[in-house]
């Protein structure tokens, strides 16, 4: 099944680039004041840059940082000097300008612009303007592409030339989040099943979202975009370094926003051949078993592990739900009502309908895309005979098949 | 003492503020009709 | 209408009646005045009482406190509560109270619509927040939780918090636009005779373009939340991809509005700052006609920069290079108004009283707010800046150090000639100092959140982020206790202190100045001389 862990990555765990600590050379001034404690976890600027991107975008964000502390160190001790000297209580006399007289003062008074428009619009402004084209840029001498699917609450990756197609979603324990237990290393930036991009190869990644708006970050990329549904977003990546790379989604979209993070492992190019052909095989043995008869137990089973890593977010793991926002499966009118008309099709808002094609203007997204259908018919299944739900029927994955 | 503004003075101003200000009420409620026929 | 309008202000009812009755029907400039900022005050804690319980759950990694969706509310509520129900009736406060000082008018010109426009706060700010009760009791799933960007699909998604939120804000939205006729048409029409628009106060100049940009943004909100509210209900598709709308419409409309909102809050205070550094510098503000033209072209500009919000959301690269560079074109008037604010005090004869202190605190603090927003412009840093902590830090430079601490500037300045009292100078100083401090230990720690790769708006969040986010809550926390300090200030002040003189500050100047603290119920019964 997809959400099998790849092991042959296991041995990379130990390389983590992720939260490389930098203490910023060109922080804010007032920075140098907070203590600095010498811990890993620390970090005062970006982290260590992994893409042509991100390394330009940092070396833009150093010299930005510095043009401006210089501006405000200039301008504000320009103003402590005038509040040492100029102050009554040192029997200051108070002048009387009010403006520019004569060229020269007019001069001195239009210097500061002038330096302003230089460093907005050249100094600034060329080197920005360069980025935005290379950042822009996704088609040139592009290798693959890899398009990424927003959902609430996980991201779905797909490679289309191999068709190979999974989602992957937060792997930290429940009683992690709820402090029931010590907090992991990657406490929230872990996932299932990490997407795999080969190193030194140009990536364009194209963006959309099946729900809300959606929002791509790996940091130490460099790299930011937004999935919008019903349209397509794209971006660029080309790793240069292989590892463990963490980010999140950026943009707010709804109950568990903080909790679907992107993982990505960049490995040299034959090793991401490798799993590639490893996951192709794997996901035509899944597709075979949509063609075999299934037993009530084991749908029930494979069902279980769907739904918790699928449903649970929002019906809970007990499938009590969070009413009103997100109904109860125990006791519902819509689980525990026939499962297919008698010509063994769709009920409109029956069971079957409401986990394929979902629910128009709330969370409750049509799943006939993003899963299986084994996926599918053992959720359903399972959904049926849990809780205290006991409907006792089954659908057969080969059923849903049909349905599509 | 001169009153700061004589009656009639003030009645007058206060009408032109009237004026101007239903004026300024009918740019804000026309700008927000427009608006509800955007179409892409 | 016209008659009793007039009738009213001629003839001033000096029986006006007492208890509530006289608050509710008041049409004295100074009451509603009074009103806006007694309102803002108490938002104002409010506001700061939910981001508390938010920083709470912030201070640890982990769920302690709250569920994520409760914690989407606050945060949403949170910035609505301080943008449309602190600062923005604050700034209207102080222009009620101190127009028609300035200029020389008996009181506004639609003292009627300036009862109105007040009275209609009270309603939405119950509206705003009832959907929490209204969750205690069982009913809906709470508030608006989609922060205050109320960005659709996730808000046609959401419960009927959203349309509680589309309701307060129409009627905010009213509120301020009436507010905003009735400051236009008085600057306009109620000057004292001499007084030309060249002459006005920089604070009625501020005051001026705040109600421009608000009459042209506020419709453009306010249509597009109606668009919302018919998506939501009456199945249309405006931002819904499926029926041939576009969610990235609603991005546009919102910072169309949301853009100059950030002005809408400021100009105000930029007004005031000159009247405060030339005060306590003893020296007439430099670059009065700078100063007015700067206004003027951060107004203009204001309203063409609003893609800058959401350069992630993708964008042909024209249309990057003419947002980056025209958001960019706004730090020329700004940087004029900086300096002008330092020239002001060049070579005058400083004291630092406790206005003075938030002017200065102010600028710096602004000062960093500016220069961030500067390279947040830039659309390839913007891309690792954008949704992180670092725009929160950002716009809190902006917003409390520029906004609320600019408010509490002017507050300090005028509390004097409100009441006709002192207030402490040294609780006043105490208060300042403590703001200062635990401000920049909330918000400096976040743009390193920020740099580092922390998300805004999540409820929970990796452990390397954990010390930051430690000394943020800690900060906080301190900052709000320390407003208590400032409410504490000025509730002594209003029951009593030392009397003060008509011009309260040594080196005060213009017309506010000549009337007595406090000021008779009607001003200016004999006319002003206009220098």
């Amino acid at each position: 099944m997809a959400r099998t862990p790849h092991h042959s990555l296991a041995g990379r765990q130990s390389r983590v680039y992720a939260c490389a600590c930098r203490t910023g050379r060109l922080a804010l001034a007032p920075a140098l004041l907070l203590p600095t404690v010498a811990s890993a976890a620390y970090s005062f600027n970006f982290p260590e840059p992994v893409t042509p991107i991100a390394r330009e975008t940092l070396h833009i964000h150093n010299e930005f940082m510095l043009i401006i502390t210089i501006l405000f160190v200039v301008v504000f001790a320009i103003m402590i000097y005038s509040m040492i000297k100029h102050r009554k209580s040192i029997g200051h006399q108070p002048a009387k300008f009010v403006g520019p007289t004569g060229a020269l003062q007019w001069f001195w008074a239009l210097i500061p612009f002038a330096i302003l428009l230089f460093i907005d619009f050249v100094l600034m402004g060329i080197p920005a303007v360069q980025a935005i084209i290379n950042m822009e840029d996704t088609k040139t001498k592009a290798d693959m592409v890899l398009k990424v699917t927003g959902m609430q609450w996980k991201w779905q990756y797909e490679y289309p030339v191999s068709g190979l197609k999974f989602i992957s979603t937060l792997s930290t324990p429940r009683d992690q989040i709820a402090n029931a237990e010590a907090k992991g290393e990657h406490y929230l930036l872990e996932v299932d099943k990490p997407v795999v991009l080969p190193v030194g190869k140009k990536v364009r990644i194209l963006l959309t979202s099946t729900d809300v708006i959606h929002t791509w970050w790996v940091p130490q990329f460099g790299v930011k975009r937004d999935a919008i549904p019903g349209f397509l977003r794209e971006t660029w990546v080309l790793i240069e370094k292989p590892g463990i790379y963490r980010g999140q989604c950026a943009e707010l979209c709804g109950k568990d926003h903080g909790f679907m993070p992107v993982v990505v492992h960049a490995v040299p190019e034959p090793e991401y051949l490798a799993w590639l052909e490893a996951q192709k095989a794997e996901a035509k043995t899944a597709a075979g078993g949509a063609d075999r008869t299934w037993s009530k137990d084991e749908l029930v089973a494979e069902g279980k592990a769907v739904y918790e890593k699928v449903c649970a977010a929002c019906h809970q793991p007990d499938g009590k739900g969070l009413p009103p926002a997100f109904p109860a499966l125990a006791g519902s009118k819509v689980v525990n009502a026939p499962l297919l008309d008698m010509n063994g099709k769709v009920i409109k808002d029956s069971h079957v309908d409401r986990v394929l094609h979902g629910k128009a203007g709330t969370a409750m997204q049509a799943f006939s895309a993003s899963l299986s259908d084994v996926e599918l018919a053992a959720v359903i299944t399972y959904e049926r005979n849990s809780f205290g739900n006991q409907m006792g029927d089954m659908i057969q994955p080969a059923q849903i098949k049909s349905l599509r | 003492m001169a009153p700061a503004f004589s009656d009639a003075d003030l009645a007058r101003r206060r009408n032109a503020a009237r004026r101007l200000g239903w004026l300024l009420g009918a740019a804000v409620l026309a700008l927000y009709l427009i608006g509800l026929f955007i179409k892409r | 209408m016209s008659t009793a309008t007039t009738h009213a202000a001629e003839h001033p009812a000096e029986h006006y009646p007492g208890g509530l009755m006289r608050w509710l029907t008041t049409t004295n400039h100074k009451d509603i005045g009074t009103m806006y900022l007694t309102f803002s005050l108490i938002m104002f804690f409010v506001g700061g009482l939910m981001i508390l319980a938010v920083r709470a759950e912030l201070f640890q990694p982990g769920l302690q406190l709250m569920r994520p969706e409760f914690f989407n509310q606050l945060i949403g509520v949170h910035a609505l509560v301080m943008i449309f129900a602190a600062l923005m009736p604050a700034a209207t406060g102080f222009a009620n109270w101190m127009l028609p000082l300035m200029i020389g008018a008996p009181d506004m010109a639609l003292p009627r619509l300036n009862n109105w426009g007040f009275w209609l706060l009270p309603p939405a700010a119950i509206l705003l927040t009832l959907p929490f009760t209204l969750a205690l009791f069982g009913i809906g799933d709470g508030a608006l939780a989609t922060g205050w960007t109320f960005y659709a699909p996730l808000s046609v998604q959401g419960g009927m918090g959203v349309d509680f939120a589309i309701l307060a804000v129409h009627i905010l939205g009213i509120s301020s636009i009436m507010g905003s006729i009735n400051i236009i048409v008085t600057i306009f029409n109620m000057r004292a005779p001499g007084m030309t628009m060249m002459k006005l106060p920089l604070f009625a100049w501020g005051w001026l373009i705040t109600a421009f940009l608000l009459i042209a943004t506020l419709p453009v909100l306010a249509g597009a939340v109606t668009m919302l509210l018919t998506d939501r209900h009456f199945g249309t598709h405006f931002f819904d991809a499926a029926g041939g709308g576009d969610p990235i419409l609603f991005q546009h409309l919102f910072w169309f509005f949301g853009h100059p909102e950030v002005y809408i809050l400021l100009l105000p205070v930029w007004g005031l700052m000159p009247h405060v550094l030339s005060t306590f510098s003893r020296k007439p503000a430099y670059g009065y006609t700078a100063q007015v033209y700067s206004f003027i072209a951060i107004g203009l500009l204001s309203v063409v920069v609003w893609a800058h919000h959401f350069f992630t959301a993708g964008m042909p690269i024209p249309a990057l290079v003419y947002f980056m560079f025209s958001t960019m074109a706004i730090s020329i008037p700004l940087a004029v108004l900086f300096f002008c604010w330092i020239a002001t005090m060049w070579k005058g004869a400083m004291t630092f009283e406790t206005p003075m202190l938030f002017a200065v605190g102010f600028i710096v603090l602004f000062g960093i707010a500016g220069l961030t927003g500067l390279i947040l412009a830039d659309v390839a840093a913007d891309a690792q800046y954008h949704h992180s902590y670092f725009v929160v830090a950002h716009f809190h430079y902006a917003l409390f150090a520029g906004g609320i601490m600019g408010v509490m500037t002017g507050v300090y300045y005028w509390l004097p000639k409100w009441t006709g009292h002192m207030y402490s100078e040294k609780l006043g100083k105490l208060h300042f100092w403590l703001t200062v401090f635990s401000f920049n230990l909330t918000f400096i720690p976040q743009f390193f959140l920020g740099l580092a790769g922390m998300p805004r708006r999540i409820p929970d969040y990796a452990l390397q982020f954990a010390e930051f986010n430690a000394i943020s809550t800690l900060g906080a926390f301190v900052l709000g206790l320390s407003q208590l300090l400032f409410a504490w200030n000025i509730w002594c002040c209003v029951r009593g202190g030392p009397k003060v003189e008509s011009r309260v500050w040594e080196g005060a100047e213009g017309l506010e100045w000549e009337l007595s603290s406090p000021p008779p119920h009607h001003s200016w019964e004999t006319q002003p001389t206009v220098k």
